[in-house]
């Protein structure tokens, strides 16, 4: 099968509004009588249920907490990318693709990232208009910062609780549809499978998570809006139900899985505490603007940080790069995070993080200043830390932190299955091998608000549906598989936890596919990972029934999940013989220690395709640039 | 598809069953019983300035005819009202939370919550009670005739029948008593009535607090040095 | 340290519910309140029981989903800090801890400590939101808005929505959730064109799931792990009668 990206034809500037001008049009009446279905709310499944309610789709939304507005986006911190340009520093809708671009290490669609940027300035607009209170300046107007890889401000924030904020105002809008009777919301649901009637995806199956009851919903179209899967890795900064069991089980029904290797290490987290820690906890970005990172020069230095004079600290960011310095792309700050620790360098009771100082910045704008720009991170980080972030330096190591990675989708996110979409950070799109700070909640919004309801609009359009019920044979099949895979899980009743298994499968990946990975070790994690399956199946122990709330039971069925696609994910990375972005390999780097691409072999998207038996098999989708020149990322 | 406009509901209703429109109504006749009682306590100290004094005062009020006859019956409907919809908050409460805590604690903090807050229903309870006895002792209680007359009209020795049932420790200590707990129930209901009405804001919750729970300390001390006095000095001759 | 818990175990809704007694020893004061149940949840697993149910997700404090009443205390005893994000260092050893669900009627309890919070839900899709569709919003920056108006607005919607407030309230009151949307909308000229039909309707529905009625007692901004004002229910009331005596 030969992936065909869809992309319109025309200059880049013009291939989205040309697409636009050329649509099928659905009649109002007739999106009445088409039923969708939307697999999570966060930004991404919100924003697309409200709108294609308001378009007048019939709308079914699913979500696993007990409420839409619960989804991992409310979690995001530091703020939203737009191209509004209003601090007047240059930015354009130019600027903002290309920095997208280049930030994502060239391993993205020129054409997809493109629209991402148009769409950024509406994504602003329809957002105020909901009464998201982003932060204003004194005359009134919106303010703006400066996240990593970028040199101009065009972020917009609300306070430290951007993605908070989004999420409401798009909940606000799906709460607005539900009360009109556009949209059925069901909470506390667990998709596990995709039912494919015809060669195109008809509906799914979820899990009632408080009768246990396994129920089928049909429709004409589904959109996966599941988000990421970064938990594969055990600890990351992921809420604890992310996962990527919906998108799992599409890849089964033939959905591609894309570029699994990239995944993204956030520099500035919380330190890891003990081996009891259940996840990890992120300091905003934005921290970088104000604080120093640093480490002593001295390895054997374990004076306490207030005391250790200038010259024996190493900033070792500013003095690497010293035009970005702190601010540089998450990628390169992570790694160098890692080098200082490997040397021996860094700090703590485990010598596992840098500081993050924030001396200096108290001293030139004073205390009230940074409190008011940080002061809810500070207290956070205090609460969990029991350190004061105005006199002693924070500590932070990188910890996962998004997934670049995610099911193949083509122009109009349509996945390898018609009639199944993927959108926001379920799908591989627009970050290459790297997304940028405050972009991901960009193109949650842009998919769900402004792309999905013109490309599947497109697609129903375009087809004819045969009415599919419940009844249909594919949903009994469908159903009878995750029954089966239920009871299977609850009959083993081995002697170790699902925890167990899921820290260990974490380690793997830590160890392995993380911040930087080799040949040797990649090899070492596949067949690792695949004996931990199958120990997974045969030791596992679930407690509990089928028939009530039972986490443990959601839990087992994720990391049963999570075990393949780590497994996928390895292999993916062997795959990849180049170094780019979030994906570092040893063998391949410049002098320096920088990553060194390989464009002329690997400026492609790696698509997996799931087999029956035997490995998955590896399809390549070209990237053509035309319009910006493929660099060296350099940060100097 | 804009919002879903539901059925209006007629303005009584709004102010009667709502959420909002009960309290509403609470506060506006706890702030309305409230500015009786000080009126009631200002008219029993008159009594210090002799029982000629405190006749009089009495006899002014009766003598206001039909405009009395009109503010006791407005007063006994800010009662009705006030105990109505206080004792249905109360009965909704209890329907709100069925099971309750094996252990409960206040925040303390900003909290509001006190013994006062909690026993508003207690309090009020027995005021209500106590009003009803209070007015047969009293209201309809001996009428005895003062020596004095007012422009030729008798007048009723009030004053006297207070020196008489004050001599009872039963009425002077259960008098005393019950202004305790009307302190306790003005302690949380000033500050609370103005939040009821929307009156308050963070600068002014501070103030309008320490102020109520003042104003509450004041009338309660107002009213309970009378029996106490009476039954401790034998009162006015 | 060694913590002694007693914990509200509840197989259903219609079941009826009794504390059980456990010892969780090791206990590390970094860890979170969350972790020690995740190590209490393994050893109750591995000792062939059924762990104790409860919601949590993000854990860092702002999906709101975690529940605990712990010694009596919504989100236990340290002010704005939500149960996933209280550490055991705010605990002494030997400590022995009361943990309930939330209570009241307009939660029932689903299983031990998880909760059913749809009321809220409903309340929101009566009335919280901007009839704004998608696609035809003004430039953002064509109405300026008052910075001091911004930043309290932002106060109210930091709201979690986690349903302390009712859990703390004497009355099992939603005011201070109900007033905290209320307000944040209320304080934005795009929150103006509804204002009045926004707060009939959502103060309706506040009634119609059950919860009590509030008497000031403040408890719920004390364990508000947002900190959310009670200004924001004076505000409703305030934004409730205009609309009660509005001619619409
Ligand atoms: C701590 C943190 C801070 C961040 N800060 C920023 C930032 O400042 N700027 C930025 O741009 N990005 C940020 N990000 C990234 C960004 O928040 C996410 O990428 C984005 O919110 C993902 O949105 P989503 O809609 O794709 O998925 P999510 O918000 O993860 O939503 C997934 C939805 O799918 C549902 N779901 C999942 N699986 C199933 C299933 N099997 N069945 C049914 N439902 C299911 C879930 O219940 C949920 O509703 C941050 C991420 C983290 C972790
Ligand atoms: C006579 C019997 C009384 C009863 C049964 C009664 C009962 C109550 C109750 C239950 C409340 C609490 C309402 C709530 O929980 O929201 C209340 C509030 C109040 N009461 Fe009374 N009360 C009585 C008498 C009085 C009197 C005599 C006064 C004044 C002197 C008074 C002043 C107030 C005030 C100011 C409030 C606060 C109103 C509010 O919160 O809005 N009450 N009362
Ligand atoms: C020491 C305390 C008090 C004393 C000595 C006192 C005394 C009196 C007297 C003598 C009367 C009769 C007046 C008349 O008939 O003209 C009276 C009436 C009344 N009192 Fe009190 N009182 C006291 C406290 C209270 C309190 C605390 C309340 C309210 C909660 C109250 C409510 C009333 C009412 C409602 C009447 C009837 C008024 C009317 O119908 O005109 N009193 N009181
Ligand atoms: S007001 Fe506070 S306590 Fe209540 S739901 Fe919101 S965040 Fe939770
Ligand atoms: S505690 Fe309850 S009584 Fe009102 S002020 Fe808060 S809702
Ligand atoms: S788990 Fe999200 S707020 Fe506690």
């Amino acid at each position: 099968m030969k992936l065909d990206a869809k992309e319109p034809a025309g200059p880049l500037e013009q291939k989205w509004d040309r697409y636009l001008k050329d649509l099928k049009l659905v009649s109002p009446n007739n999106k009445r009588k088409h039923h969708v279905i939307v697999v999570g709310t966060g930004l991404a499944g919100a924003s697309a249920a409200a709108t294609l309610a308001e378009l007048g789709y019939h709308i079914s939304a699913f979500c696993i907490q007990d409420s839409a507005r619960r989804a991992h986006s409310i979690a995001a911190q530091g703020g939203i990318n737009a191209a509004k340009n209003y601090p007047g520093d240059g930015d354009s809708v130019w600027r903002l693709f290309y920095d997208t671009i280049k930030g994502g290490d060239y391993r993205s669609r020129e054409s997809n990232v493109y629209r991402l940027a148009q769409n950024s300035n509406n994504i602003i607009d329809q957002c105020v208009a909901q009464g998201v209170p982003f932060a204003r300046e004194y005359g009134g107007y919106l303010a703006n910062r400066s996240f990593g890889g970028a040199q101009v401000s065009r972020t917009f924030y609300a306070r430290g609780q951007t993605g908070q904020q989004l999420l409401l105002g798009a909940y606000s809008a799906l709460s607005r549809q539900v009360s009109a009777g556009n949209i059925d919301m069901y909470a506390r649901r667990e998709m596990l499978d995709l039912v494919v009637v015809d060669g195109k995806a008809r509906g799914i199956i979820t899990r009632n998570l408080v009768t246990g009851e396994l129920e089928r919903y049909a429709a004409d179209a589904v959109l996966l809006c599941t988000g990421g899967y970064g938990n594969v890795y055990f600890l990351s900064t992921n809420a604890k139900n992310s996962n990527v069991t919906a998108a799992w089980r599409c890849y089964k029904r033939g959905a591609f899985f894309a570029n699994g290797c990239f995944t993204q290490i956030h520099p500035t987290c919380i330190p890891v505490h003990g081996d009891y820690q259940s996840k990890l906890t992120l300091m905003s970005e934005s921290l970088r603007n104000d604080g120093r990172v640093w480490v002593p020069k001295n390895p054997e230095d374990s004076r306490p940080p207030q005391q250790i004079p200038e010259e024996d600290r190493d900033y070792y960011l500013e003095r690497k790069y010293p035009s970005f310095g702190n601010l540089v792309p998450r990628d390169v700050a992570s790694r160098n995070a890692k080098y200082v620790t490997d040397e021996g360098r860094g700090v703590g009771a485990t010598g596992l993080s840098v500081y993050l100082d924030f001396r200096d910045s108290i001293k030139r704008l004073g205390r009230d200043v940074i409190s008011q720009r940080y002061g809810n991170l500070f207290e956070m980080y205090e609460r969990i830390t029991d350190d004061n972030p105005y006199q002693v330096p924070m500590r932070i190591y990188p910890a996962v932190h998004y997934t670049m990675g995610g099911t193949w989708v083509d122009y109009n996110l349509m996945t390898t299955v018609p009639g199944l979409f993927c959108l926001g950070e379920a799908n591989f799109s627009d970050h290459g091998a790297n997304r940028l700070g405050a972009s991901a909640l960009m193109q949650g919004l842009s998919d769900g608000y402004f792309v999905i309801p013109y490309t599947m609009g497109q697609y129903i359009a375009g087809e004819s549906f045969q009415a599919v019920d419940t009844e249909h044979d594919a949903f009994k099949e469908a159903e009878n598989a995750s029954r089966e895979r239920l009871s299977k899980l609850l009959s083993i009743n081995g002697n170790k936890t699902v925890l167990q298994f899921h820290k260990e499968l974490g380690q793997f990946m830590w160890d392995y596919v993380g911040m930087s990975r080799n040949s040797e070790g990649l090899k070492k994690a596949i067949s690792g990972i695949s004996a931990l399956k199958e120990s997974f199946w045969n030791d596992v122990r679930v407690p509990g029934s089928n028939d009530t709330l039972n986490k443990s039971l959601e839990f087992a069925g994720r990391v049963a999940d999570f075990l393949e696609l780590g497994e996928v994910m390895a292999r993916d990375a062997l795959e990849r013989e180049e170094s780019c972005g979030g994906h570092f390999r040893e063998e391949y780097q410049t002098p320096e220690g920088e990553a060194l691409r390989n464009d002329d072999d690997f400026a492609y998207v790696a698509a997996w395709e799931h087999q029956e038996s035997g490995p998955a098999v590896l399809h390549k989708e070209k990237l053509a640039f035309e319009n910006v020149k493929l660099t060296q990322r350099s940060y100097k | 598809m804009s919002t879903q406009v539901r059925e209006k509901q007629p303005l009584w209703r709004q102010l009667f069953t709502s959420q909002i429109g009960k309290k509403l109504l609470t506060g506006l006749t706890g702030l309305g019983l409230t500015l009786f009682v000080i009126v009631h306590m200002a008219g029993n100290l008159s009594y210090f300035a002799g029982n000629e004094a405190y006749n009089a005062y009495a006899h002014k009020l009766l003598s206001l005819g039909p405009l009395l006859y009109i503010a006791e019956l407005g007063l006994l409907a800010f009662f009705v009202f006030h105990i109505v919809l206080g004792v249905n908050i109360y009965l909704g409460k209890r329907k709100a939370r069925e099971q309750g805590y094996k252990r409960y604690k206040t925040a303390g903090g900003q909290s509001k919550q006190s013994l006062s807050s909690r026993s508003m229903i207690v309090t009020g309870v027995i005021l209500g009670v106590f009003l009803v006895l209070h007015l047969v002792s009293f209201k309809f209680g001996a009428y005895y005739e003062a020596a004095e007359s007012i422009d030729g009209k008798p007048v009723r020795d009030l004053a006297r029948l207070l020196n008489e049932k004050f001599q009872s420790p039963l009425y002077a200590f259960g008098y005393s008593g019950v202004m305790v707990l009307l302190a306790l129930h003005l302690r949380h209901g000033i500050w609370s009535a103005f939040q009821s009405l929307g009156a308050t804001n963070p600068r002014l919750t501070p103030l309008i607090y320490t102020l109520g729970a003042l104003v509450g300390l004041l009338i309660a001390v107002g009213f309970f040095i009378l029996p106490l006095w009476i039954f401790f000095t034998g009162g006015n001759a | 340290m060694t913590i002694y818990l007693n914990v509200w175990r509840q197989e259903g809704p219609d079941k009826p519910g009794r504390f059980e007694t456990y010892t969780v020893p090791d206990v590390s004061p970094d860890m979170s309140f969350l972790e020690m149940f995740d190590v209490l949840n393994e050893q109750l697993t591995l000792e062939g029981k059924e762990p104790v149910e409860f919601d949590h997700d993000c854990r860092e404090g702002i999906c709101g989903s975690c529940n605990m009443v712990i010694n009596g205390q919504a989100h236990g005893p340290n002010a704005r800090t939500a149960t996933c994000q209280l550490h055991m260092r705010s605990f002494k050893d030997g400590d022995t801890l009361f943990v309930e669900p939330w209570r009241a009627s307009a939660f029932p309890v689903i299983k031990d400590l998880v909760v059913d919070r749809d009321a809220f839900d409903r309340i929101m899709e009566a009335g919280g939101y901007v009839s704004v569709n998608t696609g035809n919003a003004p430039d953002a920056n064509s109405i300026p808005i008052d910075k001091v108006a911004a930043d309290s607005a932002m106060d109210y919607a930091a709201c979690i929505g986690c349903g302390a407030c009712v859990a703390a309230c004497p009355n099992a009151s939603a005011s201070l959730f109900v007033g905290a949307k209320l307000a944040h909308l209320s304080l934005l000229p795009q929150g103006q064109p509804e204002r009045n039909r926004r707060v009939v309707n959502m103060v309706h529905q506040m009634k119609e799931e059950g919860f009590g009625d509030c008497s000031n007692h403040a408890e719920c901004e004390a364990v508000c792990p947002k900190g959310i004002s009670i200004a924001g229910i004076a505000a409703m009331r305030r934004d409730y009668v205009k609309a009660m005596l509005a001619a619409d």
